[in-house]
C-alpha cells in the first residue's frame, strides 16, 4: 500500500470524529471519502494533509511514518472548496508559488507554470489576478497550484462544491483525466455519490467517524453491504424481510440465513418491473415524469415503493399492477440503523 | 499523543525541532509582555497607592477622607451632571446628522461628513477655545452686543463637549443606519405602515443599541476628558480635573489615586454596557441585506437638511475660528492679519511640535508592530490562552487617560524598577499613547487578520510555506490596509491627545498639546490657537495621507471582494 492509514481516533469534546478508523490508497488510485457532513472524511482528509492532529493512530506513506511531520514537510497537494488563490498574486504566481519556495530556478518555475496552464486550458489568464476569474477557472487554477510540486499526494476537499451544476459535470471530467493521466494518488472528499461513483477507483462510504463500507463504485451500488450505505447510494427500497417472504418470496433463495431483523433487502427502482395486473399487489400512487426516466410512486403491502422506468409509461394513477424483481438484483445488506427503511 | 501498537514496527518519526513554536511564542510574548508591563503594572501601582496611607501602611484611609470630602462629591456632581446632559444633547443631534447622512436626501452631504471629522483632528481643548474666542469675556458676541456673558463653566463646558463628542456619536450610530434592509421598509410599505410608522417601528428599533453603545461612549468620554474642562471649565470642577489639582495643584498623589481608581467605576461599568449593545447590535444583520437609498421627499429632507447643515457649521465654525483668530492681530479689536501670534518663544517654543512628531511616529510604529504580532500571534495559541490575551487587550479602552497617566507616573518615576530608565523620555510618551488607544487598534487589527481565510493559510502550509512566509504573503496583504489604518488612527490620536501626558511631561520634555494648554493658561491665548492649528495642520496631512495611502493599496491589490 502506498498510504497506510491506521487505528485514527479523533474528538472534539464530546464529538467523536473518527472512531478507530484505517484506510489505505495505493499508487495511482483514486479514493474518495464519501459520506454526509459530520461523518469524519474531512478531519480524515485534514489528518493526512497533516494539518490537525490524530488523538491515536497512525498514517504512514511509503513506509515513512509522518506522525509528527508538520502539512509543509509532507510534500502533498491540496484543494479547497473555497478556491483559496492568493488574491494578491497573478494566476501564474499562484501556480508557481510551491516551486518558488522549493527555491527552483526562475526559468523553470516560468516554464512549468505555462505547461500547468496549458494543461488546464486556460493559458490566457496568466497575468490575471483569481478575483477576475470565475468560480470554475478558480479552481482549475488551485488544482494547477497543487500538481505543480509534483505531490506525493493529491488532496481534494469538496472540490466541486462550490460550482454551479454545469461547472461541476465539466470540472469533474477534467479532474478524472488529469488524474488519470498524471496518476497521483490523489483522496477527495465528497458527500455528493454521484461524484463519487463517476471519478473514484474505489470508494470509503463514512457515516458517523466508521467506515461503513469500501469498495469500487460497483460494489457500493450494487453489492451496499449496510442499510445506511444503500440508501446513500442513489435511491433504494429498503424492505423489512417478513415482507419480502409474503411479496417476492424468489428473492429468499439468495439471503444468507439469519435473524429477521438483521438483514434487509435493497433493492433499486430500476430493478422492479411493473406489469398491468388488475389482481397485482401494487397500486400506482402517482407518475412523475422527468425526461429520461419516470419515477413512480406504488403502494404496496411493504409500505411506498419507488421504481423507476425509461421514457413514458402507460400506467395511471390508482392501477393495480404486478411487481417483478430478479433475485441477482436484490441486495441483502445489513441493518445497521442507517438509511430509510420502507415499512 | 500516538499510542502506537507495538506489534507493528514503524520507522522512526521524523519530528524535526519546530521553529513555529518558537516563532508563536515570541510573536504573542513581545506584545503581551508590553501589556503586563505598561499597562497592567502601572494600574496595580495606582491601586496600591489608592491604599498606602501617609505612614506608609495600606488601609483605606484614603478613601474614607476622599468620600468625606465635599470637593470631591462636588466634583463627581458635576462629572455625572455634565456627562448626562453631554450625552442626551449629543445623541439627539448627533441621531439628526446620522439620520441625514444615511436616510435623507440633500446635496452637501461630503462637506457635512468633512465638517464632523474635524472634531476629530483637533486637541480636545480646541472646542474651548473656540468658544472662547466667540463667546468668552473678550468674545466676538461680547464685543458685538456689548454683552457680559461669562462663558467659563458648566455651559461653555457642555457645549465644548458636546462639539467633541458629536463625531463619535454620528459614527456609531451611522454605521448602525448603513446596516439596515431596505427589504425590510418594503414589506412594512406593503403592509401599509405609514413613513412615520416605519420610522419608529424599523429604524429607531433597529438603532436602540448603537443609540445605547454610543451614549455610553460619549459619556465615558466626556467624564474622562481634561482638556476642555481645563480651558473652560472654570470653577465647575469635575473629576479630571479634580485630579488634576491634587496631583499637581496639591502634591497628593496617593488622594489622585483614590480618585482615579472612584474615576474608574463609571468608566468600566460603561464600557461593559458598550461592548454588550454593540454584540447586540451587530447579531442580527444579513449578508445578503439590500441597503437602503432615499429619495428626496420635502416634507422630510428639507427640516433635515437645514438641521444638519447649522450643526455642521457650528461644529466647523468653532474650529474655523481658532484658526481666525490666530491670523488676526489683536481679538476682538483688531481684526488686521498677521503671523505674529506663530513666532512663538514661551513653553519652549515649537520644540514640543517636534517632540510631538517624533512621538506619535514612535507609538504608530511600534504600536502597528505589536499589533501584527498579537493578531497573528492570539489565531495560533489555543483558545484559552487567546481569551485571556483577547481580554487584557480590550482593558485600555475602559480606563481614562488621566487614569493612566497617573499609572505612568507611579511607575516611571520611582527608581525601584528598571521602567525608570524610560522616565522622561520621548519613548515612555510613545508607550503610553500606545497603550491608551491599544484597544481601538487592537480591534481595527483583529478585523484585517479575520479576513484571511484560514483555508488560504492551510493550502499554503500544504504547499510548503512556514510560519514567516504565511506572514509575509498571505496575512499581510490582508492586514496591510488595516495597519496603515491604525497607524495614521495611533499617530493623530498621539498628536492630539493630552489627560493620559498632562503629568508626564518635565520641563525638558513636553508635548503640542500641553504647551496649548500653558499658553492659553498664560493668558496667550491667540497663541494656542496659532499652535493648535499648526497641530491641525500636521493632524490633517497624516488624515489625507492615510486616505491617498489606502486608495493606493487597495487599488493595487487585486482583491475583487
Amino acid at each position: 500500500m502506498y498510504l497506510n492509514v491506521e487505528n485514527l481516533t479523533k474528538t472534539f469534546g464530546d464529538f467523536t470524529a473518527l472512531n478507530n478508523v484505517s484506510i489505505s490508497v495505493e499508487s495511482h488510485e483514486f479514493v474518495c471519502l464519501l459520506g454526509p457532513s459530520g461523518c469524519g472524511k474531512t478531519t480524515m482528509l485534514r489528518i493526512i494533509a497533516g494539518l490537525a492532529e490524530a488523538d491515536q493512530g497512525t498514517v504512514s506513506l511509503k513506509g515513512e511514518n509522518l506522525i509528527g511531520l508538520s502539512a509543509r514537510k509532507r510534500g502533498f497537494g491540496i484543494v479547497f472548496q473555497s478556491y483559496s488563490l492568493f488574491p494578491n498574486m497573478t494566476i501564474s504566481e499562484n501556480i508557481g508559488y510551491g516551486l518558488k519556495i522549493r527555491g527552483v530556478a526562475k526559468a523553470d518555475i516560468n516554464k512549468r507554470t505555462k505547461e500547468l496552464l496549458e494543461l488546464i486550458k486556460l493559458p490566457q489568464v496568466a497575468n490575471h489576478y483569481p478575483g477576475y476569474l470565475s468560480g470554475g477557472q478558480q479552481q482549475r487554477v488551485a488544482l494547477a497550484r497543487a500538481i505543480a510540486v509534483d505531490p506525493r499526494l493529491l488532496l481534494l476537499d469538496e472540490p466541486l462544491s462550490a460550482l454551479d451544476a454545469k461547472v461541476r459535470a465539466e470540472l469533474r471530467i477534467e479532474i478524472r483525466n488529469l488524474q488519470r493521466s498524471l496518476g497521483i494518488p490523489t483522496v477527495m472528499v465528497t458527500h455528493d455519490q454521484e461524484e463519487a461513483l463517476m471519478l473514484a477507483d474505489r470508494i470509503i462510504c463514512m457515516n458517523h467517524g466508521i467506515v461503513e463500507q469500501c469498495g469500487t463504485p460497483e460494489d457500493l451500488y450494487l453489492r451496499p453491504e449496510t442499510s445506511f450505505v444503500a440508501d446513500f447510494m442513489g435511491v433504494s427500497n429498503l424492505i423489512k424481510t417478513q415482507y419480502i417472504r409474503d411479496m417476492f418470496p424468489n428473492l429468499m433463495e439468495h439471503r444468507p440465513s439469519s435473524e429477521d431483523s438483521d438483514l434487509i433487502a435493497c433493492i433499486r427502482p430500476e430493478q422492479i418491473h411493473l406489469f398491468s395486473d388488475p389482481s397485482g399487489i401494487g397500486t400506482i400512487r402517482d407518475i412523475a415524469f422527468l425526461g429520461n426516466i419516470s419515477r413512480i410512486q406504488v403502494d404496496s403491502p411493504a409500505g411506498d415503493l419507488t421504481i423507476e422506468t425509461h421514457g413514458h409509461v402507460e400506467f395511471v394513477t390508482g392501477q393495480k399492477v404486478k411487481l417483478d424483481i430478479h433475485p441477482d438484483n436484490c441486495a441483502w445488506v445489513k441493518n445497521t440503523q442507517g438509511g430509510r427503511i420502507i415499512s | 499523543m500516538s499510542n502506537l501498537d507495538q506489534s507493528i514496527t514503524l520507522p522512526p518519526v521524523n519530528r524535526e525541532f519546530d521553529w513555529s513554536r518558537i516563532i508563536i511564542a515570541v510573536s504573542i510574548g513581545i506584545p503581551v509582555i508590553g501589556l503586563i508591563l505598561f499597562f497592567i503594572f502601572p494600574l496595580y501601582q495606582v491601586f496600591i497607592r489608592s491604599v498606602t496611607e501617609p505612614d506608609g501602611t495600606l488601609g483605606l484611609a484614603n478613601y474614607s477622607e476622599i468620600l468625606a470630602s465635599k470637593f470631591f462629591w462636588r466634583a463627581t456632581w458635576h462629572s455625572l451632571e455634565m456627562g448626562v446632559y453631554t450625552t442626551l444633547i449629543s445623541l439627539g443631534l448627533g441621531f439628526i446628522i446620522a439620520q441625514g447622512l444615511h436616510r435623507s436626501h440633500f446635496p452637501g452631504k461630503s462637506l457635512v461628513r468633512a465638517a464632523m471629522i474635524l472634531p476629530l483632528l483637533a486637541p480636545s481643548l480646541v472646542q474651548g477655545l473656540g468658544l472662547i474666542f466667540l463667546l468668552g469675556r473678550n468674545g466676538l458676541v461680547n464685543k458685538l452686543f456689548g454683552l457680559e456673558l461669562d462663558i467659563y463653566g458648566f455651559w461653555g463646558l457642555l457645549i465644548a463637549n458636546v462639539f467633541y463628542a458629536l463625531p463619535q456619536v454620528i459614527m456609531i450610530v451611522g454605521a448602525t443606519l448603513s446596516l439596515s434592509d431596505n427589504r425590510t421598509y418594503e414589506a412594512a410599505s406593503m403592509i401599509g405602515a405609514s413613513p412615520w410608522r416605519q420610522f419608529i417601528d424599523i429604524t429607531l428599533s433597529n438603532s436602540k443599541f448603537g443609540i445605547l453603545g454610543a451614549g455610553f461612549v460619549v459619556f465615558t468620554v466626556t467624564i474622562t476628558d481634561f482638556g476642555n474642562a481645563a480651558v473652560i471649565g472654570g470653577d465647575y470642577s469635575v473629576l479630571a480635573t479634580e485630579i488634576y489639582s491634587q496631583v499637581i495643584g496639591q502634591m497628593n498623589f496617593n488622594m489622585g489615586a483614590v480618585v482615579g481608581i472612584l474615576l474608574l467605576l463609571p468608566t468600566i461599568i460603561s464600557y461593559y454596557i458598550e461592548r454588550f449593545a454593540q454584540r447586540r447590535q451587530f447579531s442580527t444583520i444579513s449578508d445578503s441585506a439590500i441597503p437602503y437609498v432615499p429619495r428626496f421627499s420635502a416634507i422630510r429632507d428639507i427640516p433635515m437638511a437645514i438641521a444638519s447643515y447649522i450643526i455642521a457649521i457650528s461644529t466647523a465654525g468653532v474650529i474655523a475660528i481658532v484658526i481666525y483668530a490666530s491670523f488676526v492681530k489683536l481679538w476682538p479689536y483688531n481684526f488686521d492679519l498677521t503671523f505674529k501670534h506663530y513666532d512663538i518663544t514661551l513653553a519652549g517654543g515649537y520644540a514640543p511640535l517636534w517632540t510631538t512628531i517624533l512621538v506619535s511616529l514612535l507609538a504608530a510604529t511600534g504600536g502597528v508592530i505589536a499589533l501584527f504580532l498579537l493578531g497573528f500571534g492570539i489565531r495560533r495559541v489555543p483558545p484559552r490562552v487567546a481569551k485571556v490575551v483577547h481580554f487584557v487587550s480590550m482593558l485600555p479602552a475602559a480606563v481614562p487617560g488621566i487614569v493612566l497617566g497617573l499609572a505612568y507616573v507611579f511607575t516611571f518615576n520611582s527608581p525601584s524598577t528598571p521602567l525608570y530608565m524610560f522616565y522622561g523620555t520621548a519613548a515612555m510618551l510613545a508607550l503610553i499613547n500606545f497603550y491608551h488607544y491599544h484597544t481601538q487598534g487592537f480591534l481595527t487589527t483583529m478585523t484585517g487578520f479575520r479576513q484571511v481565510p484560514k483555508s488560504l493559510e492551510e493550502a499554503s502550509s500544504c504547499l510548503g510555506s512556514g510560519l514567516i512566509r504565511i506572514a509575509t504573503d498571505v496575512v499581510a496583504p490582508y492586514v496591510v490596509p488595516m495597519l496603515i489604518s491604525v497607524f495614521f488612527f495611533l499617530f493623530m490620536r498621539s498628536m492630539v491627545t493630552l489627560s493620559a501626558i498632562i503629568f508626564l511631561t518635565t520641563p525638558k520634555l513636553t508635548v503640542a498639546s500641553v504647551t496649548i494648554m500653558r499658553l492659553d493658561d498664560a493668558g496667550l491665548t491667540s497663541q494656542a490657537a496659532a499652535y493648535s492649528t499648526c497641530v491641525m495642520l500636521i493632524v490633517g496631512v497624516a488624515l489625507m495621507s492615510m486616505k491617498g495611502v489606502l486608495y493606493q493599496v487597495n487599488r493595487k491589490k487585486g482583491i475583487s471582494s
